[in-house]
């Protein structure tokens, strides 16, 4: 069953089609990624899925509840964590975890429990009685993280929960989010690493200019672009003879000019490396230097759009 | 119930912030407290917070003259007043400055000195025996010998300034005697003692002292038993509570647009909450917060100052309309703004212009008026003060009720804008 049924969404601000048309399923007990690079419109589209902002168009169903007709439903099903942090600094992470926790109905005995619980979960449990306005960026995130996570929701959204922090608090929050499949629960994970989404994803729709371009699983997607390894170089002369010789290189799919470098694709870069160094010294070139990607969902963004997932 | 948890959230906020608490509280009282100082500072609180009286020994050595005895009607017949130095006597006794000065009388003038070289009085008032006699011949020179303690500097300030005050009376009242006999040639007692006794009425100081220094014409025979400092310093805190108040009302007020800004609103928003309840908690808070500054204020002000705010009804009524009025006035204020960046224009500006506008009947002190009255009136700050005034003079309940229901009209009016609008932008 899904968790998660996204239908023909859309939502513009003035001009601008932030959301346009986007439908997706997430099923129960994934963890599901929407990526995208910035502007792509993940936010948005989790605003309305979370009752935030009313979709022009479109409805989605959060656990059966409708996020037009039964905003309560879906609220109490739901755990959302916001791209920026929403915490209040005056207050210590336990007292934060404990007013948040009343907001999702808990109280008493059970709420100073669930309170405890999390803050292991976070690992926060030693600076529990510090002010959050004192914890460090990774620090908050992990709050803002265990406030989502009081009320057990059966449904939780991620909103770029690892921007801007250090490796170690990245690597917590990507664990504790595989954790929380482990749980049962049902992520909505949205980012711009495609690393991330490569690593925890179930299934995963790529986003850009507010459409889901591609969906699948990370092996579906890898597909789209053939399996192929993608080597950049860069050469020493002239890029435009030597791409012409590679072009008929054997092995070689496809060669492409990219702003001073050259992108070849090609099924097997260890059998083909030796001969594009071959034919660019028959060419009189030197090859300057080399990397070697295997396919990943960079290369099908930049296939599927033309530009970097990262700008 | 999630309203009160919200309200909760928010006052632990509002009393954890050391800007609020200050603007709440200290900056209040430390401005009432500097008005104290610059007062006298020397009023009896009955807390322990007085300092101390200033011993004066008066040697009244003064038998009397012809002119004086026409100002008699003045004063009450059981004063036995029979010399100005009588006069100075009992203007000296007067209740109002017994917070300031006690008063022995002594036979000698030596005895008076050697009271203040034994260090029992800070001052001696020596008044000679030619004194009246001196008064009641028009070239005549009434002086007064003050002796003090070399170390003591208050104290005989005070007295001496008094009495510096009284002389200017007599003085006065001796030149008001020349020019009416210039004017009019006419030595007849019974006519200089009415010019004596017609100046002396219309210039009140001569009996009462404490009208030298009086903000306003006390309302109800109650309040000129309060000591004259309290006169001062009553409306001047209360005038601070209300203008605080307000400032709280739109501080707490305006963490709705912080909120909104910092993201906790929307989430708030995305738990199972209604719209009502977030609304209904934080503007609880905002009443909340104002209710516990103005109790912690009325509560500090008669504990340290030893003010008295009025009778237990009156004050629950004052204090229920400024604080409703003022919370009120808070959420209007915020809803019309975009966000928090504007907040500088609303403190900067609004709120001390109508609070300024609002406290005029009490900082204006030399010529308080009808007109600068209705001007307050303009604004709802204003009408806080009125009602302080009227529970300060122990003025009618209709009339302190009626105080009331405006406040309250003003506050209907704000929180209905407010709220609507804000229900707007957050729906
Ligand atoms: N409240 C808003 N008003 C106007 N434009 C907005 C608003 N929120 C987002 N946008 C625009 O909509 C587009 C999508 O934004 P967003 O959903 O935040 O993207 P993402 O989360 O993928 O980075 C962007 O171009 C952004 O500038
Ligand atoms: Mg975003």
């Amino acid at each position: 069953m899904s968790a998660i049924e996204v239908k023909n969404l859309h939502k513009a601000f003035g001009d601008l089609k932030a959301v346009d048309g986007v439908s997706f399923d997430v099923q129960q007990g994934e963890i599901f990624s929407l990526l995208g690079p910035n502007g792509a419109g993940k936010t948005t589209t989790i605003s309305m899925l979370s009752c935030l902002l009313r979709p022009d168009q479109g409805d989605a169903l959060v656990m059966g509840h409708s996020i037009k007709a039964d905003q309560m439903g879906v609220k109490s099903v739901l755990g959302v964590v916001p791209q920026e942090i929403a915490l209040y600094n005056d207050l210590s992470a336990r007292e934060n975890l404990t007013f948040w926790g009343k907001m999702y109905g808990l109280r008493g005995a059970p709420l100073k429990q669930r309170v405890d619980e999390v803050l292991e979960i976070i690992g926060l449990t030693e600076r529990a009685k510090d002010r959050v306005g004192k914890y460090s960026g990774g620090m908050k995130r992990r709050v803002n993280i265990g406030v989502a996570l009081l009320h057990k929701p059966q449904v939780i959204y991620m909103d770029e929960p690892t921007v801007g922090i250090d490796p170690q608090s990245r690597r917590n929050i990507l664990d504790s989010v595989v954790a929380l499949k482990n749980q049962g629960m049902t992520v909505l994970y949205t980012t711009h690493y495609m690393e991330e989404a490569q690593e925890l994803s179930d299934h995963i729709a790529i986003m850009d200019t507010g459409k889901v371009i591609a969906y699948g699983t990370n092996a579906e997607l890898v597909k789209i672009v053939g399996q192929m390894d993608r080597i950049t170089l860069t050469v020493s002369t002239d890029g435009g003879r030597v791409a012409e010789a590679w072009k008929v290189v054997k092995g070689v799919k496809q060669v492409k000019a990219e702003d001073g470098t050259l992108v070849v694709l090609a099924e097997d870069s260890n059998q083909v490396l030796p001969r594009l160094f071959e034919a660019a010294s028959t060419q009189g070139t030197r090859i300057t230097s080399v990397t070697i990607q295997e396919p990943n969902l960079e290369a099908v963004f930049l296939h599927l759009t033309g530009k970097a997932l990262r700008d | 119930m999630k309203i009160f948890d919200i309200a909760l959230k928010d006052l632990t906020r509002s009393f954890r912030s050391v800007f609020a608490v200050l603007f709440m509280f200290v900056i209040p009282l430390v401005v009432t407290g500097m008005f104290y100082v610059m007062f006298g500072g020397m009023a009896d609180s009955g807390t322990g917070f007085s300092l101390p009286q200033t011993n004066v020994v008066i040697a009244n050595l003064d038998e009397g003259g012809s002119g004086f005895d026409m100002a008699m009607s003045q004063f009450p017949a059981d004063a036995n007043i029979q010399s100005m130095g009588d006069m100075i006597v009992y203007t000296l006794q007067q209740d109002n400055l017994a917070d300031l000065m006690q008063v022995t009388l002594v036979d000698s003038a030596e005895a008076a000195r050697s009271a203040v070289d034994a260090q029992e009085a800070g001052v001696a008032v020596i008044i000679p025996a030619d004194f009246s006699a001196q008064f009641s011949d028009l070239e005549g020179q009434a002086v007064l010998e003050v002796y003090q303690d070399p170390t003591l500097i208050l104290g005989p300030a005070i007295v001496r300034s008094v009495l510096n005050q009284y002389m200017d009376g007599i003085s006065g009242a001796k030149i008001a005697v020349n020019v009416a006999l210039a004017q009019t040639g006419s030595g007849d007692p019974a006519f200089i003692g009415q010019v004596v006794e017609a100046y002396l009425t219309a210039t009140e100081a001569t009996r009462d002292p404490a009208a030298l220094l009086e903000v306003r014409a006390p309302a109800a025979g109650e309040t000129e038993e309060v000591p004259l400092l309290l006169r001062i310093i009553g409306p001047i805190m209360g005038g601070m509570m209300v203008f605080y108040a307000f400032y709280t009302g739109t501080a707490t007020a305006e963490t709705l647009l912080q909120e909104d800004e910092m993201g906790t609103l929307p989430r708030l928003f995305t738990t199972p909450t209604t719209q009502a309840t977030i609304l209904g908690g934080k503007l609880l808070a905002v009443l909340l917060t104002v209710t516990i500054q103005v109790i912690v204020l009325l509560t500090l002000g008669a504990l340290i100052f030893g003010i008295n705010w009025g009778s237990l009804g009156s004050i629950l009524l004052f204090s229920a309309g400024t604080i409703l009025v003022a919370s009120a006035f808070g959420v209007f204020v915020n809803s019309l703004l975009k966000s928090t960046k504007q907040g500088g224009i609303v403190f900067g500006g609004v709120l001390t212009f109508t609070g300024m506008i609002g406290m005029m009947p009490i900082f204006v002190f030399s010529n308080p008026s009808a007109t600068i009255d209705t001007i307050s009136l303009l604004v709802p700050q204003g009408w806080a003060i009125h009602g302080l005034l009227q529970s300060m003079q122990g003025a009618a309940t209709g009339n302190l009720l009626l105080t009331m229901l405006v406040m309250l009209a003003w506050s209907v009016a704000f929180f209905g804008i407010g709220v609507w609008r804000f229900q707007k932008r957050f729906a």
